[in-house]
Parts: C-alpha cells; structure tokens; sequence
C-alpha cells in the first residue's frame, strides 16, 4: 500500500482531490478494497456512547475591580463617619462661660 | 463563530466523542468537555476567529495533560471479567488498543477527523500543521488501523453485505 492511496482518504473526506488520481487509485482492487475497509473502520471507531446532554458553562462572575472600588469606597465613608463622630462625641476642656448678670442675695427678714 | 453559546451547541457532542474515543471511558470524557467549554466561557479567544481551532488545541491539551496524569499514576488492576463481555465492548477495547498503538500526534489528527468531523484546514490549524501533513497523518493512521483491526473491519463488511443483500467478497 503506497501513498498514491491517499486520494482515497482524500475522497472519503469530501477533502479536494484529482479525479484521475481517485480514477487511477480505484482501478486497481487493491484500491477498491482499501475504501471499503477505510468505510468499515469508519463505522466500528465510531464511540458508542450517547453524547450527555450538558447546560453550557455560564462564567462566573468575578469580583473585579469595579467591586474593589466599591470597597474602598464603602470603607472610607465608614471610617471617615466614625472619625467626625468620634470628634463630636469628646469631652469639652473648655470651662464655663462668663456670667452675663450678677444678681445680689440678701437675706430674708421678715421684720 | 461568534460566542461560547454557539461554540457549545456547535460542537459539544464532537469533543464529547473525540474524548471518549481519545480516554476510551465517558465519565472522563464528560468532565473533560465540560472543562473545554469553561475554559472557552472564559477565554476572550474562543470568541474570535476559528472556534473549533481553538477549542480542538485546548481539548488536545487537556488530553495530553490526562494523558501524563495516568503514566504517573499506578493502573488498578483490571476487575472485569474478560471472557464476560459482549461482542461490541470487544470492538470497542480493540479500537482503543489499536488508537492506543498510534503516535499521539497521528491518533489526534485522526480522532478530530474520523470521530469529531473536522475539516483538515480546521485539524491543521488545531494541531499547528499544514492541511498536507493532515492528509498524510491520516492516511497514514487509517493503514496502521486498518492492519490492527482487520478482523472487527472484515465483519462490519460482512454484516454490512448482509444487510444490503450482497454477499461479501473482497476485491483482490
């Protein structure tokens, strides 16, 4: 068996080839057996196995960085709410403020 | 070929069957298509240019990469009875054999053409040769397979014969 066979693999492939060459290759019963084997071993490599019905894949969702940023985002406003808070919420060192009136007591005497 | 949906409906049962030939069990197979098809839902690549191309040349690596996995890993000993099989599972593990006796290379160009259906522009761009050098492969597979099989060949023949009424005679 020598490469000029190859037009019949060709030819079993619906692959171009010369139609002389296929002529020349299958006037010989050599050639004619080799398709009809080359058809019978197409057959039996054939898996026998049902193709498993499978959902495509669905990607999953990465966190990028859009979400990253939403992060940072999120973590800033918390950490700058508590830090105005915290500022608010400090004892004042300040003392009390200069009285704008002086009421004067006197004694009670019912006399 | 424009998205991994079309790529799945497209050839989802062809890298099935090219697996299941290529490991010669379906559980491994069904895992490695699915893994296939996750790669190509994430890759951008899959998306442009030649789909099948692309998804072939991942389906062989991961091949290649199964492939390499077993070698390293100790075979179970075998807990089937042999003699307990049916003819067709005897078929089948002697195709197995027979793909399993081929150069990686010439076994993969086959499988994608006998099994998947590819074109050889499509095999050629899978497997980084030219359209020639998958003609030959093939050919070339076929004659290697045609000798190691010839018994399961000669009665695909004969049933096939019978079933179309003609007896079966060899040309030569």
């Amino acid at each position: 068996m020598n490469n000029d066979y190859e037009v019949i693999s060709a030819f079993l492939d619906d692959e171009p080839f010369e139609p002389q060459v296929l002529a020349d290759a299958l006037a010989d019963p050599a050639g004619r057996t080799l398709l009809l084997d080359l058809i019978a071993l197409r057959r039996i490599v054939q898996p026998t196995s049902a193709v498993p019905v499978l959902a495509p894949a669905v990607p999953v969702r990465r966190f990028g960085w859009r979400g990253v940023a939403a992060a940072a985002v999120l973590l800033v406003a918390l950490a700058g709410g508590y830090l105005v808070g915290l500022r608010q919420a400090a004892p004042t060192t300040v003392g009390a403020p200069a009285a704008t009136r002086v009421v004067q007591a006197t004694p009670f005497n019912p006399s | 070929m424009a998205d991994p949906g079309g790529l799945f409906a497209a050839y989802h049962g062809r890298v099935f069957k090219y697996f299941c030939r290529a490991v010669g069990r379906d559980d491994v197979a069904r895992d490695l298509t699915q893994e296939v098809f996750l790669r190509a839902s994430r890759s951008a690549v899959a998306t442009n240019g030649d789909g099948s191309a692309w998804l072939f040349r991942v389906a062989r690596n991961l091949l290649l990469d199964h492939h390499r996995d077993q070698a390293r890993r100790p075979q179970p000993s075998a807990l089937i009875n042999e003699t307990a099989r049916p003819a067709s599972q005897d078929v089948s593990a002697a195709v197995n054999a027979a793909l399993a006796a081929l150069p990686v290379l010439d076994r993969d160009v086959f499988l994608m053409r006998e099994v998947a259906g590819l074109g050889y522009d499509e095999i050629a761009a899978a497997c980084e040769l030219t359209a020639d050098a998958v003609r030959s492969r093939i050919h070339r597979a076929r004659l290697q397979l045609r000798d190691r099989l010839a018994a399961p060949i000669s009665t695909s023949r004969t049933m096939a014969a019978t079933r179309s009424g003609r007896p079966h005679e060899d040309e030569s």
